[in-house]
């Protein structure tokens, strides 16, 4: 690929002198593209390409046009669909960047043990979605379930929600696992970062009469903003993308309740039970819809955190 | 009141008769209690699958602690649910998607970090932006792509498929490693006579292996982990990988918790044990990924 390029654009003369370098470097890269093309961008080329056609998976496509996009506009369980994965997004960007980094900072400030309570917050971290996602449908049950049982046990038994099951309260509790599981992850990235910021910069702080939480706000957060700034964009991709631990607790349910854009497509092309492919086009625009918002969303996210770094910056 | 700051910190009792020390010590135990209250939280859904999994199937729902350790239920579940299939596939699918992806991404890597070409930044970030391709988006084409080549149903197929996305993200890691290596090495080496196959085989690659280890480490925990593909791609029950696998097993379960919790910790325990033996590897492995990716 790179030596065609060259081929055109140096005289034969010096051709081969030109591309003798050349030769390494693309017999290096060459398998590792070869594979990329192979089974990324070309199903990528794909789905694109679906997206604009009418398919059922057995008989061959129609062109359809944008016709399955402006669809989606007059669907509602799309824009359902779109609002949790928004919400899903939003809760889960917040919750799991300043939850960690408050608890990341806790551990930073000296006590014994850290490691040891580091080590139990990652254990979540290395369970898949699916066992997770199963384990939390148990304790989740609203009759005998774990979680129900012990609010019962200490008089809270008239609260006791529906989690899963309840319309209203299926996305909060899908949160919920999502800000368990991840804790420890964030977190461990976040001291890292802040085993980093000199010493020095708090001692100045604490002369200047700065309090802890002022410290944390004035010192940390300006310090480690790059790192932060990448756990934001991190859960937002994730957030949009986000399918395997809601598929595996509710499916979208329940009534789509919890349908997020991922489930929504992967209901619609292979349907509940993974057997019917009707509308593959139509889901596909979903998809493209997926990759659009996400690269979307962090480019924003990166612009907007780069400016604030400045801004923290000059304040300092 | 002293009686209590001895259980707040045994070390700065003494400094603790300070008044001024007082507040540092409350301070402390504050964050002692959030944080032990934290580990409760995170600790107590494992704990319950653990206990969960060793009673009687009436006590589930009667009793916090099973009268007996009950370990029947592992033999059971062990057969009923076909782990040893299942382990083996997941094994076989992570190991070459494994292979395949530090044997593609690791001199692909090499020459992003030691050679300089034209096209390369462009050529680079093609290779970052298919990371931020997400799963849902080449499903569906991955479908009938894995189907036309007969490849749909086959754990070699679904290795196939995680192929590109593991390949960008571990060149991106490498890269970064490689970078970090001197280039010295090579410029020496060459003097002594090394082709550039020779340097990078005989100078870089044995200096690469802590930065394979992390890839290695994430690559295994990602496929091993990976469900929406594993649950479409594979369609009969004997070639279902742990994951989708346990999951099928739901339906046919239902309520009965310990054999699903039995089900759910057979699953779990080749990862727990690669990560009990390489817990620091594991956590720096994967935040690094993180931080880079």
């Amino acid at each position: 690929m790179v030596a065609s390029h060259m081929a055109t654009a140096v005289r034969p003369k010096s051709l081969s002198l030109r591309l003798r370098p050349l030769i390494a470097p693309a017999l290096f890269i060459a398998p590792a593209a070869l594979a990329l093309i192979l089974t990324m961008a070309a199903p990528m080329a794909d789905a694109v390409l679906l997206s604009l056609e009418r398919w059922d998976g057995m008989t061959p496509p129609t062109w359809v046009g944008f016709s399955n996009y402006l669809n989606l506009i007059h669907d509602a369980t799309f824009f359902r669909a779109l609002w949790h994965t928004a919400y899903f997004t939003v809760c889960t960007v917040i919750l799991q960047t300043v939850l960690p980094l408050l608890i990341a900072s806790l551990l930073n400030s000296g006590i014994r043990g850290s490691t040891a309570f580091r080590t139990l917050y990652f254990m979540p971290v290395i369970i898949s979605l699916t066992i997770s996602g199963l384990l939390w449908a148990m304790l989740f049950e609203p009759n005998f379930g774990a979680v129900n049982s012990l609010l019962r046990a200490i008089g809270l038994g008239d609260f006791a929600p529906l989690w899963l099951a309840g319309v209203d309260t299926v996305m909060p509790s899908v949160i919920i696992v999502s800000v368990w599981q991840s804790l420890g992850f964030y977190l461990v990235i976040f001291f890292a970062a802040l085993q980093g910021v000199p010493k020095e910069l708090y001692e100045a702080a604490e002369l200047d009469g700065a309090k802890a939480w002022s410290r944390f706000l004035h010192v940390s957060v300006p310090t480690i903003w790059p790192v932060i700034l990448i756990v934001i964009v991190l859960n937002t991709i994730n957030g949009i993308k986000v399918f395997d631990q809601i598929w595996v607790m509710t499916a979208g349910g329940p009534d789509y309740a919890s349908a997020t854009l991922g489930t929504y497509l992967y209901t619609i092309a292979f349907g509940a039970m993974g057997a019917s492919n009707s509308r593959l086009g139509y889901a596909t625009a979903i998809a493209i819809v997926i990759l659009l918002l996400s690269i979307v969303v962090s480019i924003i996210q990166i612009r907007l955190g780069r400016r604030a770094d400045l801004d923290s910056q000059i304040e300092m | 009141m002293i009686g209590g700051q001895r259980v707040l910190s045994m070390r700065g009792f003494r400094k603790a008769i300070a008044p001024a020390n007082w507040a540092l010590t409350f301070t402390r135990t504050l964050i002692y209690v959030i944080l032990v209250t934290i580990a409760i939280v995170e600790a107590f859904p494992l704990l319950w699958m653990i206990i969960t999994s060793v009673k009687d199937s009436h006590e589930v729902f009667n009793t916090v602690l099973p009268a007996e350790i009950n370990w029947r239920n592992f033999p059971r579940v062990w057969f009923a649910m076909n782990f040893p299939v299942h382990l083996e596939n997941s094994l076989y699918v992570t190991s070459l998607t494994v292979a395949l992806v530090v044997a593609l991404a690791t001199p692909a890597a090499y020459a992003f970090a030691r050679y300089r070409f034209p096209g390369r930044e462009v050529a680079f970030y093609a290779f970052i932006g298919a990371m931020m391709i997400p799963p849902q988006a080449i499903l569906i084409p991955m479908f009938q792509f894995l189907r036309s080549l007969h490849l749909l149903n086959s754990l070699t197929g679904l290795a196939l498929s995680y192929v590109g996305g593991g390949v960008a993200f571990a060149i991106f890691l490498m890269r970064t490693f490689f970078l970090s290596l001197p280039g010295e090495l090579g410029d020496s080496a060459r003097i002594d006579g090394c082709n550039d196959f020779q340097v990078f085989w005989h100078i870089y690659l044995p200096l690469a292996r802590p930065g394979m280890a992390t890839v290695v480490i994430i690559q295994s925990l990602y496929t091993w982990n990976e469900f929406m593909f594993s649950n479409t791609l594979i369609t009969s029950p004997g070639k279902k990988t742990v994951q989708s696998a346990v999951f099928q097993a739901v339906g046919q379960y239902g309520t009965d918790y310990t054999a699903l919790c039995s089900g759910l910790i057979i699953a779990l325990v080749p990862v727990v044990l690669v990560y009990l033996v390489l817990q620091r590897q594991f956590i720096s492995g994967l935040t690094a990924g993180a931080l880079k990716g």
